[in-house]
C-alpha cells in the first residue's frame, strides 16, 4: 500500500514535471523537426547554472529566468549553427560532445568559484528567490495521503508551478505544431529537400527549433534545480538517454506523450525498486545492486521500444522521425 | 568535390572557437580573476595544436615549461614525458578506436555501445584474475578464480569476442535484416550502451578494481621514465594493430571487409557475404576493444565500470578526427587525440583533459567533417 502510494507520489513529483518540461522541448527537436539532439542534457545544465548563478549573485527571479533562458538560446545557437548542416549521426556526436564539455566545464577546479566545481551549487544558495513567492503556509501539508512542504524544496509550491509550467508548454507545443510554422518543421522531418524546393529556408527553421527546445530544455532545468541542488554530475549522458527513454515512451510528435512518458517512466522505476527490494530476497540482489538493476530495464526498454515500437504508447506510426 | 577547405565553412570554426573562447575567458574572469589569463590562452593553444601537429604543441609547450613549470625529477623533461604517455595513451586508444571505425566502415553504425566493451573487457579480465571472492549476477554464492593475469586476459578477450557474436547474431542482424533504419539502431546502441553500464556496475560494483598488485618498475631514459609493463603494453598494442593491418591489407577476408566498407552493395553483387564479413568485424570490434580495456586498465592501475564510458567520446572523436571508417584514420586520430589529451595538462587542469579532446572533435566536425584520412564527400 505505502509503496503504491509512493508511486502515486511519483506521478506529480516536481522531477517528473522537469523532465517532461525537458521532454517536451526534446519532442520540439527530435519529434517535430527530426533533428538528434544527444546533448539536451547540457540544455538543462545550462539553464541550472545561469538561474542558480545569477540568483545567488543577487539578482531577482525573473532576471534569473530570463538568464537561464538566454544562456540556453545562445548554446544552442552556437551548436547549431556549424553542425545542422551535417547528417543525423555527425549532429548526434557533436551535441553529445558539447554536452559533456558544459559538463566537464561546470566541474572543473577551474571554474570552481563561480559552479562550485563537482559538487555544484547548494540549493539554499538560489532557492531561496523562489521560495518567497510561495502563497502557501511555510510548514508541512499533508494533502489527501501525501505530506510535503508548502513551499521549501520539492514543496506543494514547486509542484503546482512545474505542472502549471508543463501544461502551458505542452499547449504552446499543440498551437505550434498546428501552425503553419509546425507543418514547415514536419516537412523537413520528412523530406528536407522538398521543403527545400518550396523556398523555405530549412537551416533557418532548424535553428529555431533547436533554440526554442532548447529553451525550453533549460526551463526544464531550473525546475529540476529547484527541487534539488546543481549538480553537474547529474547532468550526464544518461540524463539525455532517460529522457529520450521517457519521449519514445510516451510518443514522439505527440502532445502528451511526454507527459505520459515521463510520470511512467518515474512511476515505475519507483515501482520496480520497490517491488525488487519486497520479493527478491537481498542475497540475491543485494540493496546497492538495485538501482543500477532498475536502469538496466531502462536501456532494455529503450532498446526494445525503438525496435518494436518507435512510436510508443501514444504515437501515430505515420509521424516517425527516423529517417536517415 | 575539390580537396580545398572551403572558407566560409572555416570562417564559422573560426567564430565558434573565439565566441566559445570569448564565453570561456568571461566565465575565468567572473569565477578567478587572477587565472582567467592564464587558462584561457592555454585552452586556445591546446585547441589549436591538436588541429595542426604534435610539434607545434612540443613548441609552445618548451617556452612555457621554461617559465614555470618545473620538473619533477631531474633529467625528466615535463613536455618529452607529457609526448610519451600521450603516445602511450594514444596506441591504447587506438586498440579500441580501431573497432569503432571497423563496425561504422562496413555497417554505417556509430555504435554507442562501444565504450562499455572496453569496460567489459578490463573487468572480465579482473574477474578472472583477481583472488579475491567474485560473484555472478542473480547467484547468491561466490566464488574465486585467481588465474595469473595472462590466461585471465586471454579469457576476459574470448568471452568480449563472444559477446561481439552474440550482438551481432541477436541483436544486429536481424535488425539490418528488418532493415531498421541507421537512426534507430543508433538509438538501440545507446539503450544497449545505458544496459551494458549498470549491468557491468551491478556485476562488479562501482569500485575502482586493480587487475594486478604488483607495482610497475620504472626505467630511466633521460628525458622521460617510462614503467616496464607500460612498454610490454605498447608492444601487444603495435603487435595487434599490425595483425590488423595485415589482415586488412593481405588477407582475401580483409580486402573482402575493405570492399564491403566501400560499398555494400556492390560487395554483395560480386560474391562476397557481407554477413559474414560483418560477423567477423563485430567479433574483431570487441574483442580489441577488450585488449584496450586490459592494457588501459594495466596502464592506469585501476578500471571502474564506467571507464569505457568516459572514453566513448574520446574514441569517437579519434574515428571522426581520423576519418570515419578508415581503419587507419583511426590509429591518426587515436594519436593525435592521446597527444593532445596529455599534453593539454601542461596548460588546463587534469580535470579539463577529456574536455579537450571534445573541442578538438567539434572543430573537426565543424572545418573538416570527413577527417584527416576520409575522402571528400557530402555529409550534409
Amino acid at each position: 500500500m505505502d509503496l503504491l502510494l509512493d508511486s502515486i507520489n511519483e506521478l506529480f513529483a516536481p522531477a517528473t514535471a522537469a523532465f517532461a518540461l525537458a521532454a517536451i522541448g526534446l519532442n520540439f527537436h527530435f519529434g517535430l523537426t527530426g533533428l538528434l539532439n544527444m546533448g539536451h542534457a547540457g540544455f538543462m545544465l545550462l539553464g541550472m547554472y545561469g538561474y542558480a548563478i545569477s540568483t545567488s549573485r543577487g539578482a531577482p527571479i525573473w532576471l534569473a529566468l530570463v538568464i537561464a533562458i538566454v544562456v540556453a538560446a545562445l548554446f544552442g545557437l552556437l551548436l547549431g549553427w556549424p553542425t545542422l548542416k551535417l547528417r543525423g549521426d555527425y549532429l548526434a556526436i557533436a551535441t553529445i560532445s558539447a554536452a559533456e564539455l558544459v559538463r566537464y566545464l561546470g566541474r572543473s577546479n577551474t571554474l570552481q568559484s563561480l559552479t562550485g566545481g563537482s559538487t555544484g551549487i547548494r540549493g539554499n544558495d538560489f532557492k531561496f528567490t523562489f521560495e518567497e513567492l510561495s502563497p502557501f503556509p511555510d510548514e508541512n501539508i499533508t494533502f489527501l495521503f501525501w505530506t510535503r512542504h508548502g513551499s521549501l524544496s520539492s514543496s506543494w509550491w514547486l509542484v503546482l508551478v512545474a505542472w502549471i509550467a508543463v501544461a502551458l508548454f505542452a499547449l504552446l507545443y499543440w498551437q505550434l505544431a498546428r501552425s503553419p510554422w509546425g507543418r514547415v518543421l514536419k516537412g523537413i522531418r520528412e523530406d528536407e529537400d522538398a521543403v527545400r524546393a518550396l523556398g523555405k529556408n530549412v537551416y533557418s527553421y532548424k535553428m529555431q527549433a533547436l533554440v526554442l527546445g532548447g529553451v525550453i530544455g533549460a526551463l526544464g532545468g531550473v525546475l529540476w534545480a529547484l527541487g534539488g541542488s546543481v549538480q553537474p554530475d547529474s547532468m550526464g549522458r544518461p540524463t539525455t538517454f532517460w529522457i529520450w527513454t521517457l519521449l519514445l515512451l510516451g510518443g514522439a510528435a505527440t502532445v502528451l506523450g511526454p507527459i505520459v512518458g515521463s510520470m511512467i517512466f518515474w512511476m515505475s522505476l519507483v515501482l520496480i525498486k520497490g517491488l525488487a527490494s519486497a520479493f527478491i530476497p537481498s542475497s540475491v540482489l543485494s540493496p546497492v545492486e538495485i538501482e543500477p538493476f532498475s536502469l538496466v530495464l531502462v536501456g532494455v526498454t529503450l532498446m526494445c521500444l525503438v525496435i518494436f515500437r518507435p512510436q510508443g504508447i501514444l504515437g501515430n506510426k505515420r509521424e516517425l522521425a527516423f529517417n536517415d | 568535390m575539390t580537396n580545398r577547405v572551403d572558407r566560409r565553412v572555416l570562417l564559422r570554426a573560426l567564430v565558434v572557437l573565439v565566441a566559445s573562447a570569448a564565453a570561456f575567458f568571461v566565465l575565468t574572469a567572473l569565477g578567478t580573476p587572477a587565472l582567467a589569463a592564464g587558462t584561457d590562452t592555454a585552452v586556445t593553444h591546446a585547441v589549436a595544436s591538436s588541429g595542426e601537429a604534435a610539434a607545434h604543441a612540443t613548441q609552445a609547450g618548451t617556452t612555457i615549461t621554461a617559465e614555470a613549470a618545473a620538473p619533477a625529477k631531474p633529467g625528466d623533461n615535463r613536455v618529452v614525458q607529457q609526448l610519451v604517455n600521450g603516445l602511450v595513451f594514444g596506441l591504447l586508444l587506438a586498440l579500441a578506436s580501431v573497432g569503432l571505425s571497423l563496425i561504422y566502415g562496413t555497417t554505417g553504425l556509430s555504435n554507442f555501445a562501444h565504450g562499455e566493451q572496453v569496460s567489459l573487457g578490463a573487468l572480465l579480465c579482473f574477474f578472472f584474475t583477481t583472488p579475491q571472492p567474485v560473484s555472478l549476477p542473480l547467484l547468491p554464492f561466490e566464488f574465486s578464480i585467481g588465474l595469473p593475469l595472462i590466461p585471465a586476459a586471454i579469457a576476459a578477450i574470448a568471452v568480449s569476442a563472444g559477446t561481439g557474436w552474440l550482438q551481432d547474431k541477436f541483436l544486429w542482424s536481424p535488425l539490418r535484416r528488418r532493415r531498421v533504419s541507421i537512426v534507430q539502431q543508433m538509438i538501440v546502441s545507446i539503450g544497449l550502451s545505458l544496459a551494458m553500464l549498470n549491468f557491468i556496475q551491478w556485476w562488479f560494483g562501482a569500485e575502482r578494481q586493480r587487475l594486478t598488485t604488483s607495482i610497475d618498475e620504472r626505467i630511466d631514459m633521460g628525458m622521460f621514465s617510462i614503467g616496464i609493463s607500460t612498454l610490454w603494453s605498447v608492444a601487444i598494442s603495435l603487435l595487434c594493430l599490425g595483425g590488423v593491418a595485415y589482415f586488412l591489407m593481405r588477407t582475401r577476408t580483409g580486402r573482402a571487409t575493405r570492399a564491403v566498407s566501400d560499398n555494400p552493395a556492390l560487395a554483395s553483387a560480386s560474391g562476397i557475404r557481407v554477413d559474414k564479413v560483418v560477423r567477423l568485424v563485430w567479433i574483431m570490434a570487441t574483442g580489441l576493444a577488450a585488449v584496450g580495456g586490459i592494457l588501459l586498465a594495466l596502464y592506469d592501475n585501476a578500471a571502474a565500470f564506467d571507464v569505457g564510458a568516459r572514453l566513448l567520446l574520446l574514441m569517437f572523436a579519434a574515428v571522426t578526427l581520423g576519418g570515419l571508417g578508415h581503419p587507419f584514420g583511426a590509429l591518426v586520430g587515436s594519436l593525435v587525440i592521446g597527444v593532445a589529451v596529455e599534453m593539454s595538462t601542461l596548460w588546463v587542469g587534469t580535470d579539463l583533459k577529456y574536455a579537450v579532446a571534445l573541442a578538438i572533435l567539434i572543430l573537426v566536425l565543424l572545418v573538416r567533417p570527413q577527417g584527416i584520412l576520409g575522402r571528400p564527400e557530402r555529409v550534409g
